[in-house]
């Protein structure tokens, strides 16, 4: 398969050879993920009396993090699913980027789970003493069944791009490289038939995804839902949860747009309209989420029930920054920055990503902690300091570490692969995709 | 040059066995937390336990294998018994019924518990001291009313003191844990009562424990007096009321069904993925031998 040599040129820039920016970024966040490693082997070693979780508040940092990631995979396989679906011209430099969230986020997430359970030796018990009943059984199945899917999806997307690397001449990677183009794209050469067959298989697992995020996110959601807890026990927890995904992968999605753009310079593939759109986007599903979110706090609050009223208390009190930043700053800002016409920048739109994505880092964090910190059925005789959580350095570096894995795994796939789709790229002319 | 290497070597050696030393004088022992406990039973059992336990970074954990010595007395001390600790650090003995234990004016009788200590743990003694009291519990049911009715007396130059404003408590045992039904304060009398709740599930026949006890009582020790009584409401766990529900063993139907067709659909769709796959490397393979064909 043949592709426009500039267009394969500038869509590969570590695909041949790494730069020393690489090499620095890559492990400067090696370096942060090492000293998370060193906080899961002192937990492993000491047990979680190490981490801020207690009798009391018994998930912490572990599980917003598990939430938030699991979160920003939905959002990358909605994004592009959707914009798949729908054909839309602009989406082609954007939609690769969305589907690596999905996959490496699909990734990150369940390890989160895993250093929280107390019992790892006991982590098969899942699987071969399952009870259907359980939403977290439940949640089991659909992690499997999303990762399954979106690699799929991920790698039918790839086929392209790996069969244009395969037959690209100036292609001066080593050997291994190359036996690796060639056996990843499957002989595929861009005939009709070839495409047909692709395109139908793309366009079932773009439905698919979409379904199954919905489902997965759903099914994390009535973990939450399910349960008598005050602040959790709410029928519109599955599809708050899904729209505040959304809402952080997109945020997500600008900020990997500006950083792969202004690192590799393709101001030319990916454009203010880019920006524009998926910053609509984010505006609106925005809007969607200070809905759910007034929604289920009014109900919350009109109801009157005494542990939904102490919890709401609590918000307003000791959390109160917090829930302020989460849910009117990291709604209202973006929507400002966006809606007007005369802010719509591209470093305006990535700030107002970046405000989204931390705000709904906290509103992870505000969803799980002051509940556990007001339980439903008080709990008697607890030593006073395991009221209320606070996370311990441990809990910090795993929080980082997540993060600087998800940073490290982008940067080896822009070692293999591109991270704009050439073959999208390719397909139309350059003029449609930006007009 | 042998001298000075003979010399060197006698060095070496001297600061290596000094420096052993003060390292070992440096090893700091563990200190010991010993707690004695006295238990009276139904059975009129008396039992003295002694739990050895130490703290490390804010964990209680126990001290096994260690030598514990009981006493009795207040100056005159009399060993009652020794014994080791077991793995929760705990050891009883149990007072043979015709021991003699000389009471004090106030009849108090003293115990002790010591442990010697050893190398790596310092030595460490507890005492007690406790009034032998008679724990009489009667259950009735006037009017229908669930009654457990408690009387306490120490026995004094002949006559029965009642154990006026002690808490009694009454328990019930569940699953995992003791279920308290209340707290009987004794009045001037030394007796009290309290209603039972109706409405405790019991075994299958509604047989169900009832416990009534001094707990931690500062002159008493641990006193307790234990009955079964068909008080329960007959309950058979074995065969729960439903056989598929959200607690059991089995799911409900409606939940298997509901799960295999959506997993079936999905796992279907990614089959004809893999299998466009397929297809597609079947076709590069074709093409692939036409071609070399060709050539």
């Amino acid at each position: 398969m043949q592709a426009d040599n500039k267009l394969i040129k500038d869509l590969t820039p570590e695909i041949e050879k790494t730069s020393l920016k690489w090499y620095i970024t890559f492990f400067t966040f090696l370096g942060f993920f090492a000293l998370g490693i060193y906080g899961l082997i002192q937990q492993i070693d000491k047990g979680h009396i190490v981490t801020g979780m207690r009798d009391n508040v018994v998930w912490g940092f572990y599980i917003v993090n598990f939430i938030f990631f699991m979160g920003l995979s939905y959002s990358g396989a909605l994004i592009s699913g959707v914009l798949h679906l729908f054909n839309t011209g602009w989406r082609k430099p954007v939609i690769r980027m969305a589907e690596l969230i999905t996959i490496i986020s699909l990734i990150i997430g369940p390890f989160f789970i895993f250093f929280c359970i107390g019992r790892l030796d006991r982590l098969y018990f899942l699987f071969i003493h399952p009870r259907i009943q359980s939403p977290i059984t439940w949640d089991v199945i659909a992690i499997m069944t999303d990762l399954v899917g979106c690699f799929i999806y991920l790698y039918l997307s790839f086929i392209e791009d790996f069969a244009i690397l395969r037959d690209y001449k100036g292609l001066k990677v080593p050997a291994w490289k190359k036996k690796l183009y060639k056996i990843l794209s499957l002989g595929f050469n861009g005939t009709e038939k070839e495409l047909k067959i692709l395109a139908n298989a793309r366009t079932i697992m773009s439905v698919m995804i979409i379904a199954i995020a919905i489902i997965v996110y759903s099914v994390l959601a009535w973990i939450f839902g399910v349960t008598l807890q005050p602040g959790w026990h709410s029928t519109i927890f599955g599809p708050y949860f899904v729209i505040a995904a959304v809402f952080s992968g997109t945020g997500l999605l600008i900020i990997l747009m500006w950083i792969f753009r202004k690192v590799y310079h393709l101001e030319e593939y990916i454009t203010k309209r880019h920006f524009v759109n998926v910053g609509v986007l984010l505006t609106v599903i925005a809007a969607f989420y200070g809905y759910f979110t007034f929604s289920d706090y009014l109900t919350k609050w009109y109801g009157s029930i005494k542990m939904d009223s102490i919890l709401i208390d609590k918000l307003f009190s000791d959390y109160y920054s917090l829930f302020i930043f989460a849910n009117y700053i990291g709604i209202i800002l973006p929507c400002i920055i966006i809606a007007f016409p005369r802010f719509r920048t591209i470093p305006n739109i990535t700030v107002a990503a970046v405000i989204a994505l931390l705000a709904l880092w906290v509103n992870r964090y505000i969803i799980v902690i002051p509940t556990l910190e007001t339980p439903f059925l008080p709990i008697q005789d607890t030593r006073p300091d395991w009221i209320n959580y606070s996370p311990t350095w441990v809990e910090w570096s795993l929080t980082l570490a997540g993060v600087s894995i998800f940073v490290m795994l982008f940067m080896l796939v822009s070692k293999i692969a591109p991270i704009i789709s050439i073959s999208e790229m390719q397909e139309q002319d350059k003029d449609e995709i930006l007009k | 040059m042998k001298k000075n290497i003979s010399f060197t070597l006698l060095l070496i050696f001297s600061l290596i066995t000094v420096c052993s030393d003060l390292y070992s004088q440096d090893k700091t022992l563990i200190s010991p937390y010993i707690q004695l406990q006295y238990f009276k039973n139904t059975d009129d059992q008396r039992i003295l336990k002694t739990t050895l336990t130490y703290s490390l970074n804010r964990m209680e954990l126990p001290l096994a294998g260690m030598e514990i010595t009981f006493y009795s007395g207040g100056d005159k001390k009399e060993i009652l018994g020794t014994g080791l600790t077991d793995d929760k650090g705990a050891v009883k003995l149990e007072l043979k019924d015709d021991l003699k234990i000389a009471a004090d004016d106030a009849g108090m009788w003293a115990f002790n518990t010591e442990f010697k200590g050893n190398d790596t743990i310092e030595a460490a003694s507890a005492d007690i001291s406790v009034k032998d009291v008679t724990l009489e519990v009667t259950y009735t049911e006037p009017d229908s009313i669930k009654t457990v009715t408690v009387k306490a007396y120490t026995s004094g130059q002949g006559k029965e003191l009642p154990a006026s404003g002690e808490p009694v408590l009454v328990y019930v045992p569940r699953m995992f844990s003791l279920l308290q039904i209340g707290e009987i304060t004794l009045d001037d009398n030394g007796t009290g009562s309290i209603e039972f709740p109706g409405d405790l599930p019991g075994d299958k026949e509604g047989n169900i424990t009832v416990i009534t006890r001094f707990e931690e009582n500062a002159t008493f020790g641990n006193v307790e007096k234990q009955v079964q009584l068909k008080w329960g409401i007959p309950t058979d766990y074995s065969h729960p009321t439903t056989k598929r529900a959200l607690w059991t063993k089995t799911a409900p139907r409606w939940m298997i069904y509901t799960l295999t067709i959506l997993l079936s659909g999905v796992w279907g769709h990614y089959l004809f993925a893999i299998i466009s796959l397929i297809r597609i490397r079947i076709l590069a393979k074709r093409r692939e031998e036409e071609d070399n064909y060709g050539k």
